[in-house]
Formats: structure tokens, sequence, C-alpha cells
């Protein structure tokens, strides 16, 4: 489902010149599966999410989405995945219905199957009380579930979370998480983003641990903690960040 | 591009912006309420200025005449002035300590030049200030001093001795305007009283009173009413839409780009299958339906307020009449409100797109009104005119066409409308191709992850050197040039011209102070390899060949522009008074080999050095050759004085790159320059009987008027094809290195542009 190769980002900075904020990661994630990216601020996994969201362009390296290439083909990428940045990221102006109704056409969506598309989403997140509110009077929950039905309206099969629960109440983000888990009972493939290690532990299926724009360790999360021999989730990730920061740092390839 | 994405954009975008108070206040409500509050406040500050009583003191009013007697009962006499005026004005009489100001100004006013020879002396000054004080405490807007007893009108023996004119002073503060506006209102009194002193006195000593009218001056305006009006309109009603259209503009392009970028929602549209172009053209359209509301708003609201509060006031500003504007002007305004629009409005939106945040974008606001204001202003100056040379400016000519249209020029309207239309065009064009590639800008986007700082950026500058400059690099090396230029060229003008020494040190100094030092320096000092930067590797004798010859044959073609260019832009001012000077100078120069090295062989190596060398060096970083040349040779034209030369040099700088850029050389390129440079030397200086004596030369130039030579169309046409030739010969040249390594290009610039296919409009 998602087949990324030797993906590197670089960008001009006015401090440290040539600045990498991804160092040729590879990583496979299938349907079905949620796969986290795990990593302190700055390790790379926004660049990573971006470039795999056809925002970004990389550098060098393939990124292949259901089947079409980032580099080749983003047009058609964007018909096959839903993007949720940390911020919630909806027009403020616009009531919950037409924002979503927004991102629908924009999709070309059939209208008669948006409508349905709509009315199942809006019931199925309890959001038909915000179908006339304006985005700019919800609380930030309510945002966040407007964003994700934003997200879902086209059904893609590919579904991207960067740190979607960051900035929730535990509540809500119970909720968010819910419903991921519910998503990837669907078939859809997930990528989700995270520096909360609880989080990451109930919810995916294989991670990557990320620091400085490269994938320090990958894989089920049961074989990483046989790998390190460490239980706590949190403790092996303060583990693999610690050991590769011992083995080597280049000054060049300084986090994002 | 599909259409509907475009419109399902500018419908979000509309709606969006309607539930925007702030657009909707800039917008709908500032210009509805904002003109008749301006209006009503006129109209209130008139009330006052007028209905003001102004208090005057008298000092000596008994030394006026009895007949005509100029007050009466204390107050002005009803003879001069109406009686609800009359009543406005009180006056104050004299005190008996008043006497002692008699004296003072009978010394230092009534004839001061006679007191120190200079009619401000500190005496004067000391009167002035002393009555300054006493305005001041007795709360009083003018005095009026009468120092000597003024006769009444009576027979006069012109056989006596000659009397002395009397005298009235009349002190004004005019640092306060009621002051002022009372000394108005006084001067008319007054004059209506001297008029009658004097007709009565011509009476007394029997000389008709009609003489002193002498010849009756009458003038008449021809103008109808709809003309006049029309006039007056055709001056502001432009301007107000233009400065409309970008404000207008400007506020929704910041909500629509850097409001977005701040929201966080940029991102997720940039994910969905909407493309970049189609966004941007999307975002343009509700750009531009708000410039055009703005401007027509403003324009409607103006001229409604305009019409009823100049119908209230008496005689309009400066005594012009302001109708109600014909419809006809209105008309012809929204048509051109179209174009005008959409490029403001591109403009912004692109400036927008820059932007990281909504404070940011405002600051863009002040530049970009400042850039398109000397553009917007130009059209209003009494002396500009249509014609070919401001047609082809853009903005300016627009807004000259539709003046034309709107006093009903239409025939003149019609000979410039072309050309108008043509740069209005290829503005509009490029400016939202530079919205496209803004949107298509991954450095631009997401400018949010930068941080700048100048201790950075230095230390980045210094650090961070390749063997050839970076486009920063060579941006910066054109503006020192700009700049340096401009401050030696203006204090050099301050020095007079009298030998050719005097050029040669002035031409030196600006050369190479203002042109080869900030090449030379930040080729040394910013570049790891200067010999590469400056391109100073030798060529081939065919390639040195190809460029003189190059030079001779497209010389015609060159100073055939540059006839067509002055005849487009005349120059200003008496040409032929500069002619005289330059012949002077160059005669006092001790040879033409002088001449040639100092006005040919010198700025042709400095200006290659800079231009061709480390700038078109750091314009290759842009990857594409053309882009780089046209760069280069914009700013090689604007580093020169005149708008006329700089058009030329700009068409000379392309080929110059072209070479540069062919053969990696700025040897050939000297060459092609000292050809060129000595040809319009030669052009220019020689002699008569040396082309009488040439058969050949007289096929080649001719003297049409007698008044210096220039080339025959033959010799043109003959030698641009052959120029044409050598330039296809260049161009088919292979290029012998890379601009920059490959993978300097991969690090630097490939990871912030987006393939062709995803750019493409």
């Amino acid at each position: 489902m998602i087949h990324v190769r030797r993906l590197r980002k670089s960008y001009q900075d006015l401090q440290t010149g040539t600045f990498t904020a991804l160092d040729g990661i590879s990583f496979d994630a299938m349907p079905g599966q949620i796969y986290g990216l795990l990593g302190p601020n700055g390790a790379g996994k926004t660049t990573a999410l971006r470039i795999l969201s056809t925002v970004l362009k990389p550098t060098s390296g393939t990124a292949v989405v259901n089947g079409f290439d980032v580099n080749k083909s983003p047009e058609k990428i964007r018909h096959q995945i839903g993007f949720v940045s940390c911020n919630t990221a909806i027009y403020d102006r616009m009531t919950a219905w037409e924002l979503v109704r927004y991102f629908g056409q924009l999709y070309e969506m059939n209208e008669d199957k948006l409508q349905m598309r709509m009315e199942g989403i809006f019931e199925r997140f309890q959001m038909n009380d915000l179908r006339n509110l304006l985005c700019s009077k919800m609380s930030t929950g309510m945002m966040q579930k407007v964003s994700i039905a934003r997200a879902i309206v086209h059904d893609p099969p590919v579904l991207i979370f960067d740190e979607a629960t960051s900035g929730l109440d535990i509540l809500v983000a119970r909720e968010v998480l819910r419903t991921i888990e519910q998503l990837a009972d669907q078939g859809k493939c997930i990528i989700f983003s995270s520096h909360i290690m609880t989080e990451v532990q109930r919810l995916c299926d294989r991670i990557a641990i990320m620091s400085h724009g490269k994938i320090l360790t990958e894989g089920t999360i049961e074989d990483i903690v046989e790998r390190y021999g460490e239980r706590d989730i949190e403790e092996l990730f303060y583990q693999v960040i610690r050991e590769s920061s011992k083995e080597k740092r280049k000054p060049s390839t300084a986090g994002a | 591009m599909k259409w509907s994405t475009v419109k399902l954009i500018f419908s979000r975008e509309m709606r969006d912006q309607f539930r925007d108070r702030r657009t909707l206040f800039t917008v709908a409500i500032m210009p509805l309420i904002l003109y008749p509050l301006m209006g009503m406040a006129m109209l209130q500050v008139a009330q006052f200025m007028r209905e003001h009583p102004t208090d005057i003191w008298i000092v000596g009013g008994e030394n006026l005449p009895s007949s005509p007697s100029l007050i009466e009962d204390g107050e002005i006499s009803r003879n001069w002035v109406t009686e609800k005026n009359q009543k406005l004005l009180r006056l104050q009489g004299s005190g008996e300590d008043d006497a002692q100001f008699f004296s003072l100004i009978k010394e230092f006013k009534e004839n001061p030049e006679a007191n120190t020879g200079r009619t401000e002396n500190p005496g004067s000054q000391l009167v002035d200030r002393l009555l300054e004080k006493q305005m001041q405490d007795r709360k009083v807007d003018l005095a009026i001093v009468i120092p000597n007893p003024i006769g009444s009108p009576s027979a006069i023996d012109f056989n006596g001795p000659q009397a002395a004119t009397s005298k009235i002073f009349v002190f004004h503060n005019s640092a306060e305007d009621k002051s002022k506006i009372a000394a108005d209102r006084l001067r008319v009194i007054l004059d209506r009283w001297k008029h009658a002193y004097v007709e009565n006195t011509l009476g007394e000593n029997s000389v008709p009173p009609w003489l002193i009218q002498g010849i009756e001056i009458n003038g008449a305006d021809v103008a109808d009413k709809q003309g006049k009006s029309a006039a007056m309109w055709s001056k502001i009603l432009p301007f107000v839409v233009m400065v409309w259209s970008l404000t207008g503009a400007f506020y929704p392009a910041i909500d629509l780009c850097a409001g977005e970028k701040e929201r966080g929602t940029f991102e997720t549209l940039l994910s969905s299958p909407a493309k970049r172009s189609e966004i941007a053209i999307g975002k343009l359209l509700t750009v531009i339906s708000f410039s055009m509301a703005t401007a027509l708003l403003n324009m409607f609201s103006m001229a409604f307020t305009g019409l009823f509060v100049y119908s209230r006031m008496t005689a309009g500003i400066g005594g012009m009449e302001m109708g109600a504007p014909p419809m006809a002007s209105l008309m012809w305004l929204v048509v051109a409100l179209v174009p005008i629009s959409a490029l403001f409005s591109a403009v912004a939106l692109a400036a927008a797109a820059f932007a990281r945040s909504s404070k940011e974008g405002q600051y863009y606001l002040v530049p970009l009104m400042m850039i398109s204001m000397p553009l917007m202003i130009i059209p209003m100056l009494p002396a500009a005119k249509l014609d070919l040379g401001t047609s082809l400016i853009p903005v300016s000519g627009l807004m000259l066409l539709l003046r034309s249209l709107i006093e009903g020029h239409y025939a003149q309207a019609l000979q410039f409308f072309a050309p108008v239309c043509c740069v209005t065009t290829i503005c509009c064009w490029v400016a939202v191709r530079w919205v496209v590639y803004q949107f298509n800008s991954e450095t631009v986007l997401f400018r949010a992850s930068e941080r700048f700082a100048v201790s950075a950026w230095v230390k980045s500058i210094f650090n961070q050197r390749h063997d050839i400059p970076s486009l920063g690099n060579a941006f910066l090396c054109c503006i020192a040039i700009l700049v340096l230029k401009f401050f030696i060229g203006t204090a050099a003008a301050g020095i007079a011209l009298e030998s050719f020494i005097d050029l040669t040190t002035i031409t030196l100094a600006v050369l190479l102070a203002g042109v080869l030092a900030p090449s030379l320096i930040m080729a040394l000092m910013l570049t790891t390899n200067a010999w590469k930067t400056l391109k100073l590797s030798l060529c081939s004798i065919p390639v040195a060949c190809a460029a003189a010859i190059m030079a001779i044959c497209f010389h015609p073609a060159l100073m055939a522009l540059t006839s067509l260019v002055m005849t487009i832009y005349p120059p200003i001012g008496d040409m032929s008074q500069v002619g005289g000077m330059f012949d002077t100078i160059m005669g006092s120069a001790p040879g033409f080999w002088a001449i040639l090295l100092v006005m040919a062989v010198a700025p042709a190596i400095i200006e290659e050095l800079a231009f061709r060398g480390f700038i078109l060096s750091g314009f290759e970083r842009l990857r594409n050759k053309w882009q780089a040349i046209l760069l280069a040779s914009l700013f090689f034209g604007m580093a020169h004085s005149f708008i006329q030369q700089s058009i030329v040099t700009a068409f000379v700088g392309v080929i110059l790159g072209i070479i540069a850029v062919q053969t990696r050389s700025i040897i050939p390129c000297m060459i092609y320059h000292v050809t060129h440079n000595s040809l319009t030397l030669i052009l220019s200086m020689i002699a008569p009987s040396r082309v009488e004596s040439s058969p050949v030369l007289q096929n080649i130039i001719h003297s049409p008027d007698g008044n210096g030579f220039e080339y025959t169309t033959f010799a043109t046409v003959a030698m641009a094809v052959i120029a044409c030739g050598i330039m296809a010969w260049f161009l088919k040249l292979e290029v012998q290195e890379p601009a920059a390594p490959a993978a300097e290009i991969d690090e630097n610039i490939k990871d912030v542009e987006f393939t062709p296919a995803e750019s493409a409009v």
C-alpha cells in the first residue's frame, strides 16, 4: 500500500547550509495496518508525511502510495489519501457541513453519493449538532472531529494522521484514537505520527522510531521490545535515541 | 486546469470573505460611510470658517479720512460690506498707550530700506514680535495700523511738492488659519474702500474716474458645463479607482494566502486534488472581485458625495466646476477596472503568498503602494498626455487612455488603444504567472519553517562559498552597483565639465568605484573561484573575430532602435546645448585614441566584468540561461542613467549575455562591447569629408538632414541578416561547462521546485 524507499529531503538553511530533514528513510505499510512514526520534535515525521501527502517533493528517493509514485503522479495520490494535520486546519468561517461538503466536491464526488456519505459520517461521529455551527465557535475536540470527517469524506484507502491528538484533552484524544482503530478495521492503511508513546503502543501494528531524519529502528512493537530487551515503550524509546546519539552524529544532518 | 475546481474554490473564498467583517468593512462599509462623513466634515469646517467672527485691532483709526469713511460708529461702514459680514467683523479701538507703535512703525516699517539697507532688518522683526504678542494678548486676528493722517480726497496742486503716499499696515499671523482668513476678508473690504477713495480724488481733480480702469480685460471659458465637469473628474476618478482597487485587492489577498497559512488550512488544501494553479486562479478571481467591488463602491460613493457637497459649497475647489460626473466617464471606468483590478490583484496575491503571516503581509502593502504610486501620479500631471511613449508605461498608459475616453477624445484614445492593451495584457499575464509560480514554490509556501537572523545570514555568506556566486549574491551586486552609481553620479553632477580630463576623471570614477569595485570585491570575497566567476578564460580566435563582426553587423540595427526609442521617448531639455558642450570637451582630448580609451574601451572591460562576469554567473544558478540573460540585461539597462539609453542597452545586454553563456568567456563580450562603443563614437564624430571621399562609406551611412550620420536602410537590413547568422552560430556552440556542478544543483535547487508537469498551468 505504502512503499517508501531511500526518501530524502533537504533544504537550504541559512545557519547550517544544506539541511537534511529526511535522510534516506525506507518503510512499508499495508492495508488494515496502523503504521506509527515515532520520534522527538524535529525528527522528520512531518516532512515524511508531507511528502506522502504530496505537499512537498522529495529531493531523492521514492514513495509509492496505493500504486502511484509521489514524483510521477502526485494528483492521483491526492485522490487516494486523507490528511489530518496536527493543527485542526479547518476554515473558521464555514459550518461543519459546508466544510466537509467543500472537500467532498474538491474530490469530485457525485452529489448524491456525497450527501449519503456525509449523512453517514455526521451520524457516526455524532456531529449532527454541529451541522450549522461555524467552526470558529467550536471547541478543539469538535474541530478535530470535523477535520477527520473532512479527511475521510471521499473514503480514501490511505489515511495520514500527523500528531492528530496533539493539544486534545484525554477524552477527545481517546475518541480520535478509537476512530482511527475503526478506520483500520475497515481495511484502511493508516500512517500515524506521534511523540506520545502510550498512544503508539495502543494503536500501532508496526512502528519506526525516527531521529534526525533517519529511522533508527523499525518493526512490530514486539520485535523491537525483544530486540532491545526493554518492556516499557518509553524506556525503549529513550534507549534507542541514546544509542543512536552515542554511535555517530553528523553535524550537517541536525534535526528538523 | 479544471474550471469546475476553480469555480468551487472561487465560490468558497467569496463566501468566506463575505463572512469576514474586517474585509467587508474595508471593501463596502468604509467607502459607503467614509465619503459622506468626509463631505459632512468639509461642510462643517467651511461653515465654521465662514461664520466665525473676526476680531480686528485698529491703531490710529482717527487718522482715517472722514470721506469716504471706512469706519462708522465703531463698525466697518455698510458701504463696503454686507450687513451679515459687518456683524462678523468686530473692531477694537486703540488705547492711549498704542501711540508707541506709531513711532516704531514709522521708524522700522515705513521705510525699512532707508534704515538698514535691507528689507528684513532686526528692528522690523522686533516690531513684528511686539505686534504678535499684542495680538495674542488682545485676542485679535488682525491689526490695522494707520500711522499718519490720511486726508480726504481733495484737489491737488500738481505744481506743488509731491505728497507722500498714505500707508495703512495690516498685520496678520500666517501661522494661524483664522488670521489668514481674516486678512483675506479685510483685503476685499479695503480694496473697495481704496477704489472709492481714488475715484473721489480723481473726481476732485476733474479726472474721469473710468481712467483708472485703463483697459478692461474680459476672460471667458468656452468649455461647456459638462466638459468642465468631465475634465475635473477625468483627473480625480482614475486615481481614486486605481488606489482603491489596489487597497481592495490587498486585504483579501492577505487573508487568502498568509491568513490561510496561519490557520494551517493551506496544507490541507494543497493535499486535496485541486492543482496549485487551480487554487491560485480561484483565489485570484476572488481577489479581483473584491478589488473591483471596492473600487466601484468608492467611485460611486465619492461621485455622489462630491455632487452633493460641491453643490452646497459656493465656488467649488479652486473655482472649478464640479457637476455630477458624466455617465460616459463612469462607464469607461468600469470597463477599465477589469484589467486594473486583475493586475493589482495578481501582484497583491503574489506578494501575500510570500508572507508568512497576516502581519507580515500588511508590511508589503506600503512598498507596493510606493511602487505603484508614481505610475498613478504621472497621468495626473498637467503635462502628461497620451502618446506612444506614455501608452507603453504600465498603469500610467491605461490611466491616460481612460482620461482621454472620459474627456471624449475618442480619436486619440483609439490611436493608442492597441499599445495600452498590449502592455496591460502582458503585465497581467506576467503577474498571473508570478502568482502561479509562487503557489508552486515550496520555499514560498513553507517559509514559516525558516528563521532569519542577520548574523547567521552574514556568516552563511562567507561560510557557504561556492566557485560561482549565488543568486542572492548576484542581486546584491546589482543593487550595490545601482546605488553606488546613483550616488557617485549625483556627486559628479555638481562638477562642471570643462575639459576632457574632467570627463575622464568622472567616467573612470563612476566605472571603477561604482561598477568594478563591488563586483570585484564580491567575486574575491564571496566565491572560491573568481577566475571562473568572472569568466576570464580565453576564447578561440574564430570566436573573437565572430564577436567583432557581429558587433559591426548589429550596430546599424541597434542605431535604428536608438532612433526609434528617441522618437517614442523624446529627450527632455535642449540637446543642442549638450551637443555643443560635448564637442568642446572632445576637442580638448589629446587624440581620438584617448576618446576611444575612455568612452569605449574602459566601460566595455569594466561593465563586462560586472554584468557578464559576476552577475550573469550568479543568475545562471536559475538553471535557465534565458532567464539569466534577461535578468542580467535588465540590470545592465537599469545601470544606465537615461531611460532611452537603458532600453537600447538592455537589448545589447541580451546579445552580450548570449555570447557569454555560449562561450563561457567574457573576452568575446569585451570585444563586442568595445567594437559597439567605438562604432557609436565614430558615427557621431566622423567628418563629412571622410564619407564623401569614400564610395563604400557612402553606401553604408548617409546624412539625411545634414546633422549627423545614420546607416542606410539597405546597410541596416543586410548587416542585420549577417549578424543574425553569426548569432545562430553562437547559439549552436556547445556550452563548454555547466553553470553549476550537477550535485550542487541537486542540493540547492531541485529540492525547492516541483516537476514541470505539476507546475504547468
